[in-house]
């Protein structure tokens, strides 16, 4: 290894780091002084220009260190209910926009990744990327038999970096862990989850462990690895068609397409995670690409969680909520998402299983036939942020219900986007399997 | 009277001798400029380079140290004194192979017509990236020569005055790239100054490069990227801008 990069990188990245940490804190104070000089209008203008500037140094930081720290703010940008609307509006550029490496840099990665350089290896390639993301950026070719591929190329280190950010991370985050705010072992699954998307040959394998298993769902398309063109850190796909989202409501769709494409993906939600067990788990927009004619596309299969058996039935309890009338069926799920020393009675399990039950009772009740939920109601979202609130509060942290949560949430954001009506309860059980007692 | 005066002093005797060196040598590049090669020139160099590709080729194999000159006169296929005529030392040899890797740096970069155009931190990527790829195949010999520059009184040393013609001449080069980096104000005028500074930084990547063992010597790749990004930026905003 060498000995001057790692340090040198951690160094810059760690100072990168401390001038954005200190650029916050600095712009904060200077609001901090300048408030009571200043009445209730331009106080709430000062305060929210201040958040929209702070949100943009955030953003501009964020995509220069890609990596995990990008991944983080693409990730804090689909929590609505922690920030201002102007702070997630500009985190959401995180999602397909890092600064893209230059042609040179990009081609010295290709080579010394798959050993030659694009324009030997593909018919025609197209030098300016499609999309740069946080791991990697994607550029449009042709193979040399006439195939359209989306290709794939990752940042060179990224992997250290990686692991620089989480050390830092660790540091940073130690007064959380030590209040149980923040868990080693949601951490660790993190950094195991970003860790498993710089394998370009594993998410080979989950593209191809999806296409076989979702064949049953039609309206579903998935890209075919092109395996002879593919490494480590370079991954050549067909090219998916269809519209991300922002560009797929430009075009006006009916409330019928709407509606398709909602439960579409309602279907899918619940199909991988009922019978499949195994999430599509990087549920930003850019990875759903949608048709008018009702199909989806999903792409970016980096990060795959594979569910361990115990969770699917104990989730389906939040559907089910048979937990209510069954203390042993309690005990078992609390076991299972808070862990096998806390204890059922404790105030704050109770308070998060109070707050699930409130939330699935009032949009997804019992009642037959099941209703279809409006996905436009604002107020459905509202609900849902405060639950995220209440349990992040009362330290509602498995690393399992990590990955599911947020494809959860990541598809009731698409849901409410879409302004679609869906009838979830019917879809969930649909797919339901039969509910097994929860495993010891 | 003066010059009696200059003779007496050495040091005058040391300037008067350096101006004659450098009135011959100015007198013998203009000769070679004005003058095309001739055959006898022309072989002369192809010789030069049967005997670096020799000697490149052994050093891959046995290291700077393990070889010797008489190995290095028969894979070349010439009498061993032929080669001292040429190369004195090992060390010439290697000033040669920087001779030539600096000479290619030059010609290629003057006619990427695309690079020339693109911002600052492409250019001095794609300039050491071009470097490493030129003395990639030869890492063991880099490494030892790299650290026999270190010895003062080595050819190799940045000291020397043997190694001084091409260390002026990478250097102007650097020059001019900063200097149309300055005239598009995409930095300020930093003047000589940065050519030094991208010296030594090439060193330091070399040194980086040489330990680094990550596939494909990504990791230079990630640094060189990233410190180039983060220098211009610097330069640019003209300080910490918070």
């Amino acid at each position: 290894m060498g000995l001057v990069s790692s340090r040198h990188n951690s160094i810059g990245r760690a100072t990168r780091l401390a001038q954005l940490g200190a650029g916050l804190a600095g712009s904060y104070l200077a609001y901090q002084l300048q408030r009571p000089f200043l009445n209730e209008r331009q106080n709430s203008e000062r305060r929210h220009a201040l958040g929209r500037k702070n949100a943009k140094q955030i953003r501009e930081d964020l995509q220069d260190l890609r990596g995990p720290i990008m991944k983080l703010g693409q990730a804090l940008s689909m929590q609505t209910h922690l920030f201002d609307s102007d702070v997630v509006e500009e985190l959401a550029g995180l999602q397909m926009q890092a600064p893209p490496m230059h042609g040179t840099l990009m081609r010295a990665q290709f080579k010394s990744a798959f050993g030659e350089n694009p324009e030997e290896v593909f018919g025609s390639f197209e030098p300016e990327p499609f999309a740069a993301a946080s791991l990697g950026q994607v550029h449009w070719a042709v193979t040399k038999r006439g195939e359209e591929v989306a290709v794939k190329i990752q940042y060179p280190a990224i992997r250290e970096a990686i692991e620089t950010d989480f050390r830092m991370l660790r540091a940073v985050g130690f007064a959380a862990r030590m209040t149980g705010h923040l868990q080693e072992s949601v951490v660790r699954e993190a950094e195991r989850g970003i860790l498993e998307e710089t394998d370009y040959l594993n998410e080979s394998r989950n593209i191809q462990y999806f296409a076989k298993h979702l064949a049953p769902l039609a309206f579903v398309r998935v890209p075919k690895v092109h395996s002879e063109l593919s490494c480590e850190q370079v991954l050549t796909m067909s090219r998916v068609r269809g519209l991300r989202m922002r560009e797929f409501l430009k075009t006006n769709p009916s409330q019928e397409v709407r509606d398709k494409i909602g439960i579409g993906l309602t279907r899918l939600f619940f199909f991988q995670l009922f019978r499949l067990q195994a999430l599509h788990a990087d549920p930003h927009p850019g990875n759903y690409l949608f048709d008018h004619d009702g199909s989806i596309g999903l792409v970016d299969f980096g990060c795959v969680k594979y569910l361990k058996p115990e969770v699917v039935p104990c989730y389906a309890q939040f559907w089910s909520r048979e937990w209510v009338h069954d203390t042993e069926l309690y005990a078992d799920i609390i076991r299972v998402v808070f862990g096998p020393n806390v204890s059922p009675a404790e105030p704050r399990v109770r308070r998060c299983m109070n707050e699930i039950r409130r939330f699935y009772d009032e949009f997804h009740p019992l009642t037959e036939p099941p209703t279809a939920l409006e996905l436009a109601d604002p107020k459905f979202m509202e609900r849902l942020n405060e639950l995220a609130k209440t349990l992040l509060k009362n330290k509602f942290l498995s690393p399992e219900f990590l990955f599911l949560s947020r494809t959860e949430s990541g598809m009731c954001n698409l849901l409410h986007a879409l302004q679609a009506r869906v009838p979830t309860t019917q879809i969930a059980r649909e797919w339901m399997p039969p509910i097994p007692r929860i495993k010891k | 009277m003066s010059i009696l005066i200059l003779f007496d002093n050495k040091l005058g005797s040391c300037l008067i001798m350096s101006v004659l060196i450098f009135m011959k040598r100015s007198r013998e590049e203009n000769k070679s400029k004005t003058k095309p090669k001739g055959k006898r020139d022309l072989n002369k160099e192809k010789t030069k380079e049967k005997i670096l590709a020799a000697a490149l080729e052994l050093f891959r194999r046995n290291g700077l140290d393990g070889t010797t000159t008489k190995q290095i006169s028969k894979k070349a296929g010439i009498a061993e004194g032929t080669l001292f005529n040429y190369f004195k030392t090992k060390e010439d040899l290697a000033l040669f192979f920087f001779q030539k890797e600096t000479h290619d740096l030059v010609r290629w970069y003057g006619k990427e017509t695309r690079l020339q155009r693109a911002p600052l931190p492409e250019k001095l990527f794609a300039i050491i990236h071009r470097q490493l790829e030129y003395i990639a195949p030869y890492e063991e010999f880099i490494g030892a020569v790299f650290f026999r520059s270190l010895q003062l009184h080595s050819k190799l040393s940045p000291l020397s005055l043997e190694s001084q013609e091409l260390r002026l001449k990478y250097l102007r080069f650097v020059r001019e790239v900063l200097a149309q980096a300055e005239e598009k104000q995409e930095i300020p005028r930093i003047g000589e100054l940065g050519a030094y500074a991208v010296g030594l930084f090439y060193i330091g990547i070399v040194m980086h490069w040489l330990h680094d063992t990550s596939r494909g010597k990504q990791k230079t790749l990630a640094l060189l990227d990233r410190s180039l990004s983060l220098a211009t930026g610097v330069l640019k905003k003209g300080a910490w801008d918070w």
